[in-house]
């Protein structure tokens, strides 16, 4: 396998955002991961809040408008995220913590769909009367959010 | 106008000092007024010079880098400086802390919350007597017109001798209690540094959340909901910050050469000042507090939430710019 990651790495692509130097090819294909991180982790854990009852004033059903968000948010972290992995994808794709990372964010992306379809589409969401496993899947899906972040970061030290 | 960093600590020096004064006496004088209206004007001011903190702070971690290659300056006064700056940032940090909190339970409620009321007042006489020595402590890094012990060019010399010796001294062993000593402890273990990586962007995730859903309802998206509502959300936004504000310090205590004369690091002070400003006015001001359901927000209110959501984005874009525009790793 190792001869064609190593093309990829020698392609033209990952040598434009590796080694251009500009600007606008690795640290800001970084930026944008980072954002993105930030948008979908942390819209997610906004609603996970509510849902654990911190601004109940908040009414639940608009909160429903920030999924469309959140997924774009997985998007340009999926496509960002890719291009950084074809600069070094040799180092990467023998990292254990780069696949527990991978590991962490599909289940967390997985959790946030579960949580829009059972709780936000719901019919009974504009009664405010949230379904039994709702405070489960905030708990859970705040731990994937923090654990996927953290081995993210820890790719570098490991 | 020609400024560098040092130059820019020098006018910025003064805001924890006279700043911090300043914002005692109008807490003196809320309370003696028993004014309300007085109260929120003085616990919005310790807020503000608290936040204005990071770049007088910061501005005194370039100088330090400047200073380390000026063979006449001692190190001994210059780390005695930053130690004891490091003491009033954070007391002066709490203190803007505890405003924050104590103006956002008064938004909700109308009441004042007294512990921490009285906890902002032992805070900032605190932080103000150690900002004042911190003041001291840095004028006699490179002001001999200030030295008043009468000493002769002799004595003189053989203080500067003591100080070098002391230097070398500092150099083996700084003590934990001190700026280098801190420093050294954050590289030597080496857990420290990506535990503080990994909750810096926790804390970054949490901002950015909460101040997402905030700040769209003030642009006038989710009109469904009372801007009140989410604003019983925003301590976690505030937790967020806190996490980062001391991860941060791990990071610039750690390794001041990466960030002191960063122009990165700069501009990411320069937009953390704007964005605590943007978080101030979403806590206690009337305009985005009277948003209520349903209600499309003025104008003004619309500028605002735009400018805390971009400001933040800018607080992010140049911490991740720390490598590629300036020299940090």
């Amino acid at each position: 396998m190792d001869p064609f990651l190593e093309s990829l790495q020698q392609s033209a692509l990952a040598r434009f955002i590796g080694e251009s130097g500009s600007l606008l090819g690795y640290p800001t294909i970084l930026f944008l991961h980072t954002l993105s991180l930030g948008t979908i982790a942390g819209l997610n854990a906004g609603v996970d809040l509510r849902i654990l009852g911190f601004g109940r004033g908040v009414p639940l059903g608009p909160l429903g408008r920030l999924f469309p968000i959140m997924w774009l948010g997985f998007a340009v972290s999926a496509l960002s995220g890719l291009a950084l992995l074809l600069t070094d994808p040799v180092t990467r794709l023998h990292q254990p913590v780069f696949y527990i990372k991978l590991l962490l964010v599909a289940l967390g992306v997985v959790t946030m769909q579960m949580m829009r379809n059972r709780v936000f589409r719901n019919p009974s969401i504009d009664s405010g009367v949230l379904p039994p496993n709702a405070r489960t899947l905030a708990v859970v899906s705040l731990c994937l959010w923090i654990g996927a972040t953290t081995a993210g970061r820890l790719i570098a030290y490991l | 106008m020609n400024m560098n960093v040092p130059h820019l600590h020098l006018l910025l020096n003064h805001i924890p000092t006279i700043g911090g004064a300043a914002a005692i006496a109008l807490l003196i004088i809320a309370f003696v007024r028993k004014s309300d209206d007085l109260k929120r004007i003085a616990l919005e001011a310790t807020y503000v010079v608290a936040l204005l903190t990071f770049p007088a702070y910061m501005s005194g971690v370039g100088a330090q880098q400047s200073l380390l290659t000026t063979p006449d300056v001692s190190q001994t006064f210059v780390d005695a400086h930053w130690d004891a700056a490091i003491f009033t940032f954070t007391l002066l940090q709490l203190a803007g802390a505890f405003s924050w909190l104590a103006l956002w339970k008064w938004r909700r409620s109308g009441r004042w919350p007294t512990t921490l009321v009285t906890g902002v007042v032992v805070l900032s006489v605190l932080s103000f007597a150690t900002a004042a020595r911190t003041a001291s402590l840095g004028g006699e890094i490179r002001h001999p017109e200030i030295i008043v012990s009468g000493q002769t060019g002799e004595e003189a010399q053989g203080a500067t001798d003591a100080q070098a010796a002391t230097d070398a001294q500092l150099d083996t062993d700084p003590g934990w209690i001190s700026g280098r000593g801190l420093g050294r402890w954050i590289t030597d273990k080496v857990w420290v540094w990506p535990a503080s990586e990994a909750l810096h962007f926790i804390g970054l995730w949490l901002i950015l959340g909460i101040v997402l859903i905030a700040n769209l309802r003030l642009l006038g998206f989710m009109r469904a909901v009372p801007y009140s509502a989410v604003h019983r959300m925003l301590p976690w936004a505030a937790l967020g910050l806190a996490i980062n504000v001391v991860t941060g310090m791990i990071f610039t205590t750690a390794t001041p050469d990466q960030y002191g004369l960063n122009v990165s690091f700069l501009w990411k002070i320069v937009f953390l000042v704007v964005a605590g400003l943007s978080l101030l006015y979403t806590t206690v001001f009337e305009g985005p507090w009277h948003v209520d359901a349903g209600k499309e927000p003025p104008l003004r209110v619309k500028i605002a939430g735009a400018t805390a959501i971009l400001s933040w984005v800018l607080v992010m874009y140049f911490g991740r710019m720390l490598p590629f525009l300036g020299n940090a790793f």
